[in-house]
């Protein structure tokens, strides 16, 4: 097993008849991660067996070295913030995160230290202590992003962790994700809201029913895709001429003109072999001012690989 | 590690005691701990009261009588003897018997009824025709009966229903509970050993059920010393082994909740509706004294009933089947009673780890 990944070796879960994943063969880099698909696609799932809250039915789970079933190394470098939006009752936001520290740190002090640090880091300083019973449900949400950002985990996992934040409160997270990742920390995030994992992920593993059914980087995994055409739109100073150009490749598919006749929308099969094309066009006089990929976000992806299921855009 | 083992068990009493002393669903276990010293309190009233009535009998009575002077009357003597004895009663009432003679006459036959009392035992005379018929003298103070009476509503109503269920309602929602509030993933999230958790669990559940418990017991002897007259108080204490029965009544109930909260904590694991397991574990212990030898030790009223300082006897006429409810046939040595209930609980707790390691947060199934 590499102990640099968090890697599943053909995992499957079933909670009796019913299929929670099966057959999961992934390896998951440092970096953001999302986990993304429709309602009943198996995120939670994943994310519950890469923290221990369920077993896998077959298969191996290994978080950098340490068994999902070994609960006391695995959350000294792995923080989880559930979905659940429930917590132990009559606790105030700061005896929720300083208990939880004391069973992870035991000293005193530097749980309570360590407590005030998440609260700052989530904007929940004057709440504190108040119970968490009076929470509105972001407040809710960051102090189960607090929970997990405790102490300070290589790994975080984070199911659906931008639910019930405001725009500002959910800025600020991405950019606490960002950060993380920037320290080559592991982020693992689960979204049906596919235009915010598309601005934040590095990578991508997109489920089906319960399957996983692409993974890697979200462009990889998009060029993977052979048989569907990438769309592409060309900023240009001579669009005729450039889709005249282009439709005498093989691998093109169609070609539009953009609606303020300064670009060209083209569907190709290669998008390889249109870079290197384009290179060529470029010689021959044509001024290109940008070339963007159309449709490599992850609701393109995900729309061409699953069809008609559900996807919140 | 023992020692991250033992901060982390204490971490986990400090976030459990409080939800477990003062959860609202527990409120009836206070009740239920208290029922007994009510109990109590309203005998010491009830002897209070007796105790006032001999007092004025004895005032009203012509003789200054003595303990002596009550038990020396017999049934067949004339009403004469008696008034020669004792005096004119204190109290007195009177009816009239009809009876028919075989040739269908009628004739009356006068009852009377006589209370003396010497200020604290009080003589209940029944006379027919004259001749004292039955004799009955009631004790204000009998050491023994009263010590038997504790003994009952010790092992009958306090450990067999009081701890039982108090046990129950705090045990079986250690774990229960969580799943219920979809809260338990809170302790699967933290470093810490599912085994520790069980064990920090048991013994936060532990703490407040001795200490409900525990209390109570110590408010019930109180209560109950208060009922005897201080020399019969300081002579069963120091004298006749008083302080050792409560160091023992407390120990036992500490003992109770050790393994009534064992089984419990397991029932709650394993079972998610807890009527059923209380049910066969109530019955389970009830029948105790029929199980064969080996069954019966897998129980947490064997061991106690071994340890209690009284024996209760069977009252006299009860059928040999329901006398083995109250007596214990074959009791075992207080260390032996110990190490057996503490095997058994650890066994349970062996279990309940296990389960628990093994257990998955699939709140929806629930």
């Amino acid at each position: 097993m590499n102990s640099g990944h968090i890697v599943f070796e053909d995992v499957s879960k079933f909670y009796g008849e019913i299929l929670g994943v099966n057959k999961v063969n992934v390896s998951i880099p440092p970096g953001i991660t999302s986990l993304v698909g429709p309602n009943g696609s198996g995120k939670t799932t994943l994310m519950n067996l890469m923290t221990g809250l369920v077993r896998p039915t077959r298969g191996r789970i290994d978080v950098l070295g340490c068994r999902t079933d070994d609960a006391e190394r695995l959350f000294k470098i792995l923080g989880y913030a559930t979905q659940y939006d429930s917590f132990p009752k009559g606790l105030t936001g700061f005896q929720f995160l300083n208990g939880y520290l004391r069973l992870a740190e035991g000293k005193a002090r530097t749980a309570e230290e360590l407590a005030w640090r998440a609260i700052e880091r989530v904007g929940l300083t004057e709440s504190a202590q108040r119970p968490i019973a009076s929470y509105s449900k972001g407040m809710r949400q960051r102090i189960r992003l607090a929970q997990a950002l405790a102490h300070d985990p290589q790994v975080l996992v984070l199911d659906e962790p931008l639910n019930g934040l405001d725009p500002l409160a959910r800025a600020e997270m991405i950019a606490l994700f960002r950060s993380a990742a920037a320290e080559r920390r592991y982020v693992i995030i689960s979204s049906h809201i596919l235009h915010e994992v598309d601005v934040i992920s590095d990578q991508v593993i997109l489920l089906s029913n319960g399957y996983v059914v692409a993974e890697g980087e979200i462009r990889a995994v998009r060029e993977e895709i052979q048989e569907h055409p990438t769309q592409i739109l060309i900023r240009c100073n001579r669009p005729r001429e450039f889709a005249a150009e282009i439709l005498r490749s093989e691998s093109t598919i169609e070609v539009s003109i953009h609606s303020d006749e300064r670009g060209v929308l083209l569907k190709t099969r290669d998008a390889d072999g249109f870079y290197l094309r384009l290179n060529q066009i470029a010689l021959d006089g044509i001024e290109v001012e940008s070339v963007t990929p159309a449709d490599d976000d992850v609701l393109s992806v995900y729309e061409y690989l699953i069809g008609n299921e559900e996807v919140v855009r | 590690m023992i020692g991250t083992y033992w901060r982390q068990i204490r971490a986990v009493i400090r976030l459990e005691i409080k939800k477990t002393f003062f959860a609202r669903r527990g409120l009836w276990i206070y009740a239920v701990a208290i029922l007994p010293v009510l109990l109590f309190v309203a005998f010491v009233i009830a002897t209070a009261h007796h105790r006032q009535r001999s007092a004025e009998f004895a005032r009203a009575s012509d003789h200054r009588l003595s303990a002596q002077d009550l038990r020396a009357i017999k049934t067949g003597m004339t009403q004469e003897e008696v008034f020669a004895l004792l005096g004119k009663p204190a109290r007195v009432t009177r009816w009239n018997e009809q009876r028919w003679t075989e040739g269908g006459h009628r004739f009356v036959v006068p009852h009377d009824n006589y209370t003396y009392s010497d200020g604290q035992d009080d003589l209940y005379l029944k006379m027919a025709d004259g001749k004292v018929v039955f004799v009955f003298v009631s004790e204000a103070e009998n050491v023994g009966q009263s010590l038997i009476m504790f003994a009952g509503v010790f092992q009958f109503f306090f450990l067999r229903l009081a701890v039982f269920f108090g046990c129950l309602g705090v045990f079986m929602n250690l774990f229960r509970g969580e799943i219920l509030d979809r809260s338990l993933h809170f302790y699967f999230l933290a470093p810490i050993r599912r085994e520790v958790l069980v064990a920090g669990k048991f013994l936060a559940g532990l703490l407040a059920t001795s200490a409900i418990f525990v209390t109570s017991e110590l408010l019930q002897t109180i209560v109950f010393l208060w009922h005897f007259t201080p020399p019969a108080r300081d002579t069963y204490l120091y004298s006749n082994h008083g302080l050792d029965h409560a160091a023992s009544y407390l120990g036992i109930t500490i003992l109770a909740c050790i393994g009534y909260g064992a089984f419990f904590l397991v029932a709650g694991i394993l079972f998610r509706n807890p009527i059923l397991p209380a049910a066969a574990i109530l019955i389970w212990e009830a029948i105790n004294p029929f199980l064969p030898a080996v069954l019966k030790q897998i129980s947490v009223i064997y061991y106690l009933k071994s340890l209690c300082p009284i024996e209760i006897p069977a009252p006299p006429g009860m059928p040999a089947l329901l006398a083995l409810l109250v007596s214990q046939s074959d009791p075992l040595s207080a260390p032996v009673a110990v190490l057996g209930l503490t095997a058994v609980a650890l066994l349970a707790l062996c279990i309940s780890g296990s389960r628990v390691r093994s257990m998955e947060i699939n709140y929806t199934t629930e």
